[in-house]
């Protein structure tokens, strides 16, 4: 499932080694080494492009099923396959169903599904990090564990046991998604919330009297926002992308709710006489992919 | 070896295997409590997989029940299974009633030669690509490899294999049948999961490659009266191996389990595809098994990728034993 | 690179090992080449594929496979149309009273490791077959006994006239005792069939060979190999290349796929395949709970089958228009099918009518009953076969358009079952093969029992189908009065509908050209390869 890691950066002029990383679909880059990103002082064309492409989309996923107003769900049995025509830009599905509107549904729902997702490993992750780069010692170590140990359980075998606690219920994919990614998150903020908590100006906030609360609220957030973002982007299509694949597999969402997935599967046998069905949301999902790719290429988007 | 040598052998081999120990018995009973939460009545998705949708009957469930005593205490179970943990007994598939050991073996070991051919092609296809494109850097080479490695990196498998499969099928108008494992249906998995990993590891070569050009040993084998091709042969590619080994250890859970939708999609009879199958089926042993032999086996590709780097570059000797 | 001499080359260690080689090529060529020509021209073994996985040795589980390819046999056989048929028992007898069943083996039969077919033998397998879910179990057996080496006798209870059918069934099979290990547990497979395996990979592939001291006459056929493949399209694929002689399980959108291919000339470099079909006596059927509220009224039960558009989902979903179910058994059981039953309709405005009478007042948002609770329902079904999930949202849509609002829960086909027992089932979408037994009065009368049954009626039963039923299975009744009592059952479930049937089914095999005198069993009880033979070229 996902695609080689790319925290292997260019060459440091000293000549060390730069550690290896590895990520996986599922765990998303859980050792890369942190980096904070240096806000550029002119954003490159691609990453205009790349924020564009992703606002089509999420523009297609909010308006969508509005803008095409015909129902994802009415069938007709005797328009069966059908190539595209006027009345359905995206011809039907083998049950005559407009597959333009499930398209537009699918997209909506696999976005917000997968936001909802990653920000439920996103809680958990920054919350444990910060805790850990405050504590420290025992604590820090024994989260260090707990996160290297989850790493070591392939991800997939988490997310299809949870999900298979109860089959085809949306918390159980939630929350089989977020214990495969909220490493990332634990390891990011621990990674941005330790120099921040070791710096002076955290030091010089507690010895003037402020309590945890103001840290919290005026180092460390600011320090983790835009870290953070990208890394919500990023998961999010990482979601995205493992719901597909899940909804590919069965386990996941149940037909006849429209899901990326769910209709890759079910387009599957029909790939010569109605090579739209598939192609269709295959083409979103590689729009997902490229606009992801051009805001960061050199990370690993799957 | 020489008594130098021998200190970071042992502890590496000891690390990973504390490693080994650590991750079979968080796996095997995280398996173990997962799978017995899961709902429905499991003596009845047994008996299921056992005789199908045309036989299955409360008569059946009830005559499985029995046989596998159900009954049992969970927390007796655990033990038991601790137990058989420790002496390597990994139990009968409940399906098809046949050792879980050499389910796990024969599923493993199509996994294991899809994984292989997948290896040999991104071998093939990325490390010529990424040494041709480090020797000349900017060239048209370089340009398409980056363009190649970004959009195949981003893809995942099971995209890149639809992908694959609109094309091929719809354009030569053959689909290389999946499901038997002759050597034609080994093609397009292996190239779905070959390709993505022949992109990233162009790219790793490529920036080794850059690495050893500009490198003092290189300039002086050089100046020895060595064309390139001899230097890079006999200095080069030693010292660039390293960090394409050390990428591919990390790959090694990449391919083992981003292998299972590309064996689910193409039929092929691997350990993903088995896993899928055994969950769906509250196969328990199998289910067990599976996930240990998996846990295990990362674990085991991490010592052999530490020490085939370790055998490349003596330097490391330093890093690894402390 | 030339050399000038003429003076002799030194012998170095090159040379000396060059000459030896190249005798031993030498001679070793001519022995390849004598290997290599196959004597007579041998065809390649014929190549069935085929969804079906072997799970497990034991009859129950994975006994069809074997007698499908013939490599095990069963005591009786089964004719098209269910009569029974003479396999290993060469004649049976059947006393007076009904309670004893007398079977002479063949004498000459012989299993695949030599020993001669007892009738000790066939008692160990008919006993093992007792055990559930295997269906002799669903005979009152007091005894199964061998008096002498040739001969088995079944005692049972209660007359049952279904016995030589459930004697038809491939978990009866009956296997060598060395087949059997030391706990009981089948450990291979020793049959008397006219092949014999040579080769077991479960759980995707056997090969068999014929078998040489079999007493009947032998295959045209010497090597017979099966293939489990999953996916429809690669069956097709396998079949249009050449791969497979015999791809069955084709989906409508393969059999689609190869009948364009055949029209298409570019194409003509593939192997011309030919399609062979036959109806088989299964239907898919909703089974509904019919002591639930809101079933319980039947006119509730017609009003969900008058809304089922059979003809789109036969078409859409299963190729052929002519599938859609008229009633619950198929033309294929002709005993059976009863034809002047009034068909099942599409009749939308006659069910609106029949909610409104039973009580169903149409909202704008759904029906509701008199106290304004909605009508929801969740029907389950399953994946193993590809279909019924499609079905399943086609009849939620069509539902839902009449007002009830069903949800779709695709899970194990085990639910079903469960759901039955402890009354969580509301309805459900299932593959029912009425002929699972050759005679499908056991069948029927296992579903439709006083008690219900597993895959048939919930909540519901009706005397006069139970002593019907009951009649036909104890007493062997006259022609007359087996046609009279199998109408009032036909038209009882017709018009009470405890399970209403949507669709049945066709069966489509992809034949190569090579092979010839392909015939298929509706009853899927045998690939009939012992009556094929190959196309001379």
């Amino acid at each position: 499932m996902s695609s080689p890691p790319e925290s292997l950066r260019a060459i440091p002029p000293e000549g060390g080694r730069t550690p290896v990383a590895w990520q996986s679909q599922f765990h998303g880059g859980a050792e890369a080494v942190p980096s904070v990103p240096p806000r550029p002082l002119r954003r490159p064309v691609r990453t205009v492009l790349g924020i564009a492409l992703l606002g089509l989309l999420a523009l297609f996923a909010l308006l969508g099923p509005w803008l095409v107003g015909a129902s994802p769900e009415v069938q007709d049995l005797r328009n069966t396959l059908a190539p595209p025509s006027a009345q359905h830009w995206l011809g039907t599905d083998v049950l005559g169903r407009s597959a333009l509107a499930r398209l537009a549904h699918a997209a909506q729902l696999s976005l917000g599904m997968a936001l909802l997702a990653a920000v439920s490993a996103a809680v958990p992750g920054t919350l444990l990090g910060i805790v850990a780069a405050w504590r420290g010692g025992r604590t820090e170590r024994a989260l260090l564990m707990l996160s290297d140990s989850v790493l070591a359980i392939p991800g997939l075998l988490l997310v299809l046991l949870i999900a298979a606690l109860a089959p085809g219920a949306l918390w159980a994919l939630y929350a089989g998604l977020s214990a495969a990614l909220w490493v990332e998150y634990f390891r990011v903020s621990r990674a941005v919330a330790r120099p921040v908590l070791a710096g002076d100006t955290v030091q010089a906030s507690r010895l003037l009297g402020f309590g945890r609360g103001y840290v919290l609220r005026r180092h460390l957030l600011p320090a983790l926002a835009p870290t953070l973002g990208t890394l919500l982007a990023f998961t999010t299509s990482q979601a995205v992308l493992a719901l597909a694949a899940l909804g590919f597999v069965g386990v996941g969402m149940q037909p006849p709710t429209p899901e990326l997935g769910l209709m890759m599967t079910e387009a599957m046998p029909y790939y010569e006489e109605a090579p739209w069905l598939i192609a269709a949301p295959t083409a979103l999902l590689v729009w997902l992919v490229a606009a992801m790719m051009l805001l960061n290429p050199d990370r690993e988007t799957a | 070896m020489n008594p130098s040598m021998s200190k970071p052998w042992a502890a590496l081999v000891g690390r990973r295997l504390v490693q080994v120990l650590a991750v079979s018995l968080l796996i095997g009973t995280l398996c173990f409590l997962m799978v017995r939460a899961l709902p429905g009545d499991l003596a009845m998705r047994v008996a299921a997989g056992r005789y199908g949708y045309d036989l299955v009957s409360n008569a059946a469930a009830d005559a499985v029940r029995a046989e596998l005593e159900l009954d049992r205490p969970g927390w007796l179970a655990l033990l038991h299974w601790w137990r058989d943990m420790a002496t390597f007994n990994l139990g009968q598939s409940l399906v098809s009633q046949r050792s879980v050991w050499h389910e796990v073996t024969h599923h493993l070991g199509a996994t294991l030669r899809l994984s292989a051919a997948a290896l040999a092609i991104a071998f093939a296809v990325g490390v010529p690509l990424g040494v041709w494109a480090g020797l000349r850097p900017k060239g048209w080479v370089d340009k398409a490899s980056w363009l190649m490695a970004v959009v195949l990196r981003a893809l995942p498998p099971f995209l890149l294999s639809v992908l694959l499969i609109l094309l091929v099928a719809v354009q030569w108008g053959f689909l290389p049948a999946g499901g038997d494992e002759s050597q034609a249906s080994l093609v397009l998995p292996a190239l779905t999961l070959g390709l993505g990993l022949a992109a990233g590891l162009a790219r790793v070569t490529r920036a080794a490659m850059l690495e050893v050009v500009v490198s003092p040993f290189f300039e002086f084998a050089r100046t020895k009266g060595l064309s390139d091709w001899q230097a890079l042969v006999r200095h080069g590619l030693r010292n660039a191996a390293v960090p394409v080994t050390a990428y591919l250890g990390v790959q090694a859970l990449f391919l083992v389990e981003g292998a299972l939708v590309v064996e689910t999609l193409f039929a092929w009879p691997g350990i993903g595809h088995a896993l899928v199958h055994a969950v769906f089926g509250r196969d328990i042993p199998v289910v067990q098994g599976t996930a240990l032999c998996m846990g295990v086996l990362f674990v085991v590709f991490n010592l052999l990728v530490d020490a085939a780097c370790l055998a490349l570059d003596p330097r490391h000797t330093q890093k690894v034993a402390k | 690179m030339t050399t000038l001499s003429s003076a002799p080359k030194p012998l170095t260690r090159r040379r000396a090992l060059q000459a030896p080689v190249a005798a031993l090529a030498a001679g070793a060529l001519p022995a390849a080449w004598a290997q290599g020509t196959p004597t007579a021209s041998a065809p390649a073994p014929l190549q069935i594929v085929g969804p079906w996985e072997i799970s497990g040795l034991a009859p129950a589980s994975s006994g069809y496979v074997f007698t499908r390819l013939q490599v095990t046999e069963t005591l009786l056989d089964a004719a098209d149309d269910g009569q029974p048929r003479p396999a290993l028992a060469r004649l049976w007898r059947r006393s007076a009273d009904g309670l004893v069943w007398q079977f002479e083996l063949r004498p000459g039969a012989r299993f695949h490791d030599g020993t001669p077919v007892t009738a000790a033998a066939v008692v160990r397998s008919l006993q093992a077959a007792q055990v559930a879910p295997a269906l002799l179990s669903q005979a009152p057996i007091e005894s199964i006994t061998a008096p002498d080496e040739g001969t088995v006798l079944i005692r049972l209870q209660r007359p049952h006239t279904a016995l030589p059918a459930l004697l038809a069934h491939s978990s009866t099979m009956v296997l060598a005792p060395a087949s059997y290990g030391a706990d009981g547990k089948v450990r291979s497979i020793i049959g008397s069939g006219p092949y014999r395996i040579a080769v077991l990979v479960p759980p995707q592939q056997v090969e068999t060979v014929v078998f040489d001291a079999y007493d009947g006459p032998r295959p045209a056929i010497a090597a017979v190999r099966y293939l489990a493949a999953s996916r429809a399209e690669t069956r097709a694929l396998m079949a249009e290349s050449g791969q497979a002689d015999l791809a069955y399980g084709l989906d409508p959108a393969s059999l689609r796929r190869l009948q364009r291919h055949a029209q298409n000339p570019a194409l003509a470099r593939r192997t011309a395949v030919r399609i062979a079909s036959v109806t088989l006596p299964r239907t898919v059927i909703v089974k509904l709970n019919a002591g639930l509220p809101a079933l319980r009224d039947v006119r509730v039960r017609q009003a969900l089958s008058l809304a089922i558009d059979r003809a789109g989902i036969a078409l859409a979903l299963m190729g052929d228009e002519a599938l859609a179910a008229t009633q619950l058994l198929p033309p294929t059981l002709g005993a059976w099918h009863n034809p002047h039953l009034p068909p099942l309709q599409h009749d939308p405005e006659a069910a609106a009518r029949m909610l409104r009478a039973a009580g169903w007042q149409r909202h704008s948002d759904g029906l509701r009953d008199a106290e304004g609770q909605p009508l929801h329902l969740v029907i389950r079904t399953f994946v193993d076969r590809p279909e019924l999930p499609l079905i399943a949202t086609a009849l939620q849509e069509q539902w839902r358009l009449a007002g009830m609002a069903v949800k779709v829960s695709i899970g194990n086909s085990g639910d079903v079952p469960r759901g039955h027992r402890d009354g969580s089932l509301q309805l459900a979408l299932a593959a029912r093969n009425y002929a699972n037994v050759p005679d499908p009065t056991g069948t029927l009368a296992g579903d439709f029992a006083a008690q219900g049954g597993d895959w048939g009626a919930m909540g519901w039963h009706s005397d006069t189908v139970v002593q019907a039923l009951q009649e036909l299975t104890r007493t062997q009744t006259p022609p007359e009065r087996t046609r009279a009592l199998r109408q009032t059952i036909t038209r009882t479930l017709q018009t009470e509908l405890p399970v209403i049937p949507v669709a049945w089914y066709r069966q489509h095999v992809a034949v190569a050209p090579r092979l010839a005198g392909v015939t298929l069993d509706p009853l899927e009880r045998s690939y009939r390869l012992t009556s094929m033979e190959w196309n001379n070229p």
